[in-house]
């Protein structure tokens, strides 16, 4: 007999699960085993914040590897030799481009695309697939999920969200599709049991046993779908194969775990329940999760919404109570201008438990850390004037990629964002031609 | 379907005959939207993207969604823009009659429905369908991921995606409804916490109250705080109840109160929905120092000593136990209330499910097959929303030999009922056109399909028996019994949902479970006001739907909805109890939407009001017309001029004489500033700062108003129209699920002008809109 305790959330007693029930032991029984006989995995992780960055507060004057550190990336200091600040990137297509206001959600819905989005309510959403999607159709070939999609606050759930912009546009930054957004995963329990099965069925057999049914589930799906699709429009039909499209998803996870189960390897941890209400708690339980599922191979893309574009939750525990959207539009009063930039700092310094975690976890000849490209920003600049040139953004980690930290790296002014992410997806083994409005690659990640 | 080639013969004779007489109104307006309209609104400068370049004013029907936007600004006064020429108000007149005429007359030729895309069910929708098919309300679309929105709603089939979470989600959400329902004896022991806080594996929430109230009607008078839940036993069995009281915190950082004393007791409950309580006696005179003074207050140190609390413990209203809190524990909240179980299972019990799902139970062997066959088809019915064929079955019945084959007959039920529930037919609302229809045709749509409509409109659930029967037989082409339908279901209490969710999202209070007000500023605020602002507003719109009251009463009613609680936080005497109950109000200023916490938190920042955010709302929600949003890098407010500190209101006004920000802000600023004596929680005040309240305003079109109850005449005089039509159209967005196009506009406007013989009441604008073109037909996708 088993007992699920949904306790209430104690963070310590996760970690502490964490760091008994995941360490090496398991670690090696879960990767596969051509995996484990070379080198480490290179997983992509992208984290993004809303609104902006005060650009006095994040863009380091110096160039180069003397770059200072700024107030704004303070809490990422120890890391500063793992740290490529890339800065003068643009998101051209997040422009009005004559569709009038909705800079947060064109923000949000192009950062991984470089696709303008179409300007409607609802009717036919349309961006582009995003990079972590591209990554995660080769890449997921090898790990029970494609990619993870986790979040910090739930999506709006009234009124429009930005503009004549649906609020899909501002959710989400993955896209399955140009069609299709991801939906983010804010809750740390439904990431847990999407990950490790929930309570009911840790014991391999009965998991084993679920597994069947859920796949014969599948078929009995597939075949119904395909029953109705052919007496449906071509709009209906592409909602249709959106479901045979994840059926298919995971059709492919359950063989694969399927082949893994042997190893018995589910963590005996605790479950977390509930949605820790502070911010700094949140982020790091979702980054316990994040490293848990790279250091599994469970996945080995994960996006990561640090808010929603264009939210407004208050900061109390940093003594900002007012939204942080309205201290962003700051109008030049010094006074929000500085509640701002704690706040962003107050981000940065979460951002720096996850990195921090990721250092701290053992990969094969070197850390998690070194076998991930984390990139960490915004697809704003200034949440004041909502421009999208120059944006604030860091690369974390990836020297098994090849990427040479402590630097900042000023790109020509001009050169698309999309330019970094087809350069990292080249460095993942992933090489595309071309993503939204890119140009080209950044050569330089590699270092002088 | 329509026989379209003998209406449209007569209605071209009808048309020929209008259009001779119109034909020197069209000559005139010609002459007009040049004088007035293509100065800017010319293909060389476009502004705005619309060109009366080749716009042809005899010949509306030809670009219908041109001319619905004209309409739409002539209408409201927005166009031609202050300061240039205008027409007399009386060719004005003329010109929307004119247009509106032709534009009705061109849509009544050629009618186009839309088709709208098939949709998901939401995660509202996914609850309220699992309840109705199994009786088993333990919303389990809480654990499914999140809807997006379009139009303001979240039921809007465009952009309900599919993705392999939700996928996953639906099998994993399947298979505990299944258990729960058929009351599996397997099922494992688990744990559930309820703090009032976090969620739980049951989707069900705790709720905690927040000062000295009754929590719950279904606890005793005399209870104070505490918890309250609606609890599903899966089966009969014992199950151990744990109580954690909070120990005061320390105030060193801690984030969650420490626990304090445990008490546990484990007691046999029969499977089902239980109610669980579990509050302190009000007796105990310890209202002042309990729940309200917070997790901090630690109650009583140093002051003389209260007498001994008391925990109640209830099942159904019925006490389990009583427990003494002995001296030195006084002062302490409820920390957790854990309930674990199933132990001991004695049998799957006598549940509302079991009761729904086993229309049968076979004595024999042989009488399996065909008792499996009798359910599944029963619920399968249900499930899919029509009639179910041999097709729909077999694969069904596969599923229960399967699970039969390893377990018993309702392990077999179990096993089906999983694969039902993610089934495409009952995960998604599916329209197909009929075969005969040619492609981009117009035709009505099935009784079947029109029965889903409905109940989604008015349930946010599938049909019921007797919907899904009459629908079955072709009863509900019938329009008299189409609106016997609409009135029983709403008189059926499942209409709530319809009042939760449209209201929820329309008044943006959904929005309210987010907002964290300051507590430095807003002290008054917590979570019973939080929960009596939504009730107040559902109240109204409530009252108004039920009773047959005109639409305009959810502006300008003289009556609220009031708790205790609500009441003193207006200061409105002699209101006791948390009952809800209606209130005459005396005070002009509190009435209607614009005088509701809800509204008024939900439009402010968290640390004070916002002129912006609420004149915003008003013109969006109330009005129709949303201002453009803010050009970027606006200038800073000047908070000094002359010498001095300006006031808000100083501030804004100088912020209005740069041009650019005055086209929008001269229309949001004094609607919000007439809303200034309410505070960001919407407490009534005088003074801010010392300051004396100014809420007087003047729109760009002279009308001047002063405070909410002049605010509120100016609508309804005014400005009725565009109220009425705004509200039109979000109901209609809401009930089609999907967005008001130009095509639509004619069929808005014709539910606007049947609602208005019945005096405008939200009821007949229900009835007008269920028989609409758009909600009854369907346009045929062009192949």
């Amino acid at each position: 007999m088993r007992i699920t305790t949904n306790k209430a959330i104690d963070r310590r007693t996760l970690l502490r699960g964490f760091g008994a029930a995941l360490a090496l032991p398991l670690l090696d029984s879960m990767i596969p085993a051509r995996a484990a006989a070379s080198a480490r995995p290179i997983r992509l992780g992208f984290v993004y914040t809303p609104n902006g960055m005060i650009p006095k507060g994040w863009l380091p004057a110096t160039e180069g590897a003397g770059f200072e550190i700024t107030p704004t990336m303070r809490p990422l200091a120890p890391f500063r030799e793992q740290m490529l600040v890339v800065s003068n990137l643009s998101l051209h297509t997040a422009d009005a481009l004559g569709d009038g206001g909705g800079d947060h959600a064109r923000a949000g819905a192009t950062w991984l695309t470089g696709v303008h989005p179409k300007k409607t309510e609802g009717a036919e959403i349309r961006a582009g697939i995003s990079a972590d999607q591209i990554a995660a159709r080769e890449l997921g070939k090898q790990t029970q999920f494609a990619s993870l999609e986790l979040g910090i606050e739930e999506p709006s759930f009234a009124g429009g969200c930005d503009s004549g912009y649906s609020c899909a546009y501002t959710n989400t930054i993955s896209w399955r599709s140009a069609t299709t957004p991801n939906p983010v995963q804010i809750s740390p329990r439904v990431v847990f049991e999407r990950l490790f099965g929930d309570g009911e069925s840790t014991d391999p057999a009965a998991r084993l046993k679920r597994m069947r049914q859920d796949r014969s589930i599948l078929d009995y799906v597939n075949a119904d779908v395909s029953r109705l699709e052919p007496q449906l429009g071509a709009r209906d039909k592409r909602k249709l194969d959106e479901y045979l499209d994840s059926i298919r998803d995971i059709e492919r996870r359950i063989q694969k775990a399927e082949q893994q189960t042997d190893a018995n390897n589910t963590p005996r941890m605790e479950r977390p329940v509930g949605i820790p209400p502070v911010f700094d708690d949140h982020v790091r339980l979702m980054s316990d999760l994040m490293v848990a599922a790279f250091q599994t191979d469970m996945t080995r893309v994960i996006t990561f919404m640090f808010a929603r574009e264009g939210s407004n939750r208050a900061f109390p525990e940093i003594g900002i109570p007012e939204g942080c959207h309205v201290v962003t539009h700051h109008q030049q009063d010094p006074e929000k201008i500085a509640k701002a930039q704690r706040v962003e700092e107050h981000r940065a310094k979460s951002f720096a438990y996850l990195v921090q975690r990721m250092q701290d976890t053992q990969d094969g000849d070197g850390s998690l850390l070194d076998h991930t490209l984390l990139l960490y920003g915004a697809g704003i600049r200034d949440g004041n004037s909502h421009d999208h040139i120059d944006l604030p953004l860091a690369l974390l980690g990836g020297k098994s990629a090849g990427i040479k930290g402590g630097r900042h790296l000023r790109s020509k002014a001009e050169t698309p964002l999309s330019n970094l992410l087809i350069t990292m997806l080249d460095r993942v083994g992933v090489p595309v031609e071309r993503l939204g409005d890119s140009t080209g690659k950044v050569e330089q990640l590699a270092g002088v | 379907m329509l026989d379209l080639g003998r209406r449209s013969r007569h209605a071209v004779l009808w048309v020929v005959a209008a259009t001779a007489s119109a034909a020197p109104i069209f000559a005139q307006n010609a002459a007009l939207f040049r004088q007035y309209c293509a100065g800017c609104h010319n293909n060389k400068v476009n502004t705005a993207g619309l060109s009366f370049d080749g716009a042809d004013p005899a010949n509306v029907g030809g670009s219908a969604g041109f001319w619905e936007k004209v309409l739409q600004k002539l209408q409201t006064g927005q166009m031609p823009p202050a300061g240039l020429p205008k027409p007399t108000p009386e060719i004005r007149q003329a010109t929307v009659r004119y247009l509106e005429t032709e534009l009705d007359r061109a849509a009544k030729l050629h009618p186009n429905p839309g088709s709208p895309t098939i949709h998901r069910l939401n995660r509202a929708e996914y609850s309220n369908a699992v309840r109705d098919l199994l009786a088993l309300d333990i919303k389990p679309g809480n654990s499914l991921p999140p809807d997006d929105s379009g139009y303001g709603f979240d039921n809007i089939g465009d952009v309900l995606s599919m993705s392999p979470v939700l996928v996953e989600r639906y099998l994993s959400v399947a298979r505990q409804v299944a258990r729960l329902a058929v009351g599996n004896p397997d099922v494992k022991p688990a744990i559930d916490v309820f703090d009032g806080l976090g969620e739980v594996r049951t989707g069900a929430k705790g709720q905690r109250a927040g000062r000295n109230d009754r929590l719950s009607k279904d606890l005793p008078f005399d209870s104070v705080g505490g918890l309250s839940f609606q609890y599903t036993f899966p089966v009969d069995g014992e199950y151990v109840f744990t109580i954690k009281t909070a120990r005061p915190n320390s105030g060193f950082g801690e984030t969650a109160p420490p626990v304090g004393l445990i008490f546990e007791q484990r007691v046999p409950v029969k499977a089902g929905v239980r109610h669980v309580g579990l509050t302190f006696m009000r007796s105990d005179a310890l209202a002042e120092t309990l729940p309200g003074a917070g997790r901090g207050g630690g109650g009583g140190r140093g002051g003389p000593a209260p007498p001994t609390a008391h925990l109640d413990l209830r099942l159904d209203g019925a006490r389990l136990k009583l427990y003494d809190m002995p001296e030195g524990q006084r002062g302490r909240e409820i920390n957790e209330l854990d309930i674990a179980g199933p132990y001991n299972v004695t049998g799957p019990g006598d549940s509302a499910s079991r009761r729904r799902i086993f229309a049968c139970r076979p004595s024999t062997a042989a009488d399996e097959m065909p008792c499996a066959r009798k359910i599944l088809s029963t619920l399968s019915r249900q499930a899919f929303r029509r009639p179910v064929t041999a097709a729909d079955l077999t694969p069904l019945m596969a599923f229960y030999e399967d699970g039969r084959k390893d377990g018993a007959f309702d392990d077999g039920i179990e096993a089906a009922l999983r694969a039902m529930l993610v089934s495409p037919e009952f995960l998604f609302r599916i329209e197909r056109d009929p075969a005969s229809a040619a492609p981009g045709s117009v035709y009505r749509v099935s009784d079947l399909e029109l029965a889903s409509r409905l109940s989604f409109f008015l349930w946010s659930s599938a049909p019921d028996e007797e919907l899904l029967t009459a629908a079955e037989h072709g009863k509900l082409k019938d329009s008299a019994v189409l609106l016997q339908q609409v009135s029983r279901m709403l008189d059926d209490p499942k209409s709530k949902a319809f009042v939760e969710n449209f209201t929820g999202q329309w008044l943006l209070l959904r929005n309210i479970d987010q907002i964290k007000p300051d507590v430095e500023q807003f002290p008054a605020f917590d979570e019973s006001l939080r929960r009596s602002f939504r009730r107040e507003t559902e109240s109204l719109f409530s009252y108004i739907l039920r009773q047959n009251r005109p639409a305009t009463e959810l502006i300008d009613a003289n009556y609220t909805f009031l708790d205790a609680r609500l009441a003193e936080f207006y200061g409105i005497p002699g209101v006791y109890g948390s009952r809800f109950r209606r209130v005459e109000l005396t005070d002009s200023n509190r009435g209607g939407l614009l005088g509701q916490g809800s509204i008024l938190t939900a439009t402010s920042y968290p640390t004070r009001t916002s002129v912006v955010l609420r004149g915003k709302w008003v013109l969006e929600n109330l009005l129709g017309s949303p201002p453009p949003p803010p050009p970027p890098d606006v200038p800073a407010l000047e908070l000094h001029a002359k010498g001095r500190q300006l006031s808000v209101r100083e501030a804004m006004e100088a912020h209005r004489a740069n041009p650019v920000c005055a086209s929008c802000h001269a229309r949001m600023d004094p609607i919000g500033f007439a809303l200034e004596n309410y505070d960001g929680i919407g407490a009534w005040r005088k003074a801010e700062n010392g300051a004396p309240i100014d809420a007087s305003g003047k729109l760009p079109d002279g009308s001047q108003f002063n405070g909410p109850a002049g605010l509120k005449k100016l609508l309804l005089t005014g400005h009725r129209d565009e109220f009425v039509a705004t509200f039109a159209e979000k109901l209609l967005t809401y009930a089609l699920g999907r967005g008001v196009e130009a095509p639509d506009r004619p069929a808005l406007r014709q539910i606007i002008r049947d609602a208005d013989r019945e005096k405008l009441t939200v009821a007949a604008l229900i009835r007008a809109i269920v028989q609409s073109p758009p909600f009854q037909m369907r346009k045929t996708k062009q192949s």
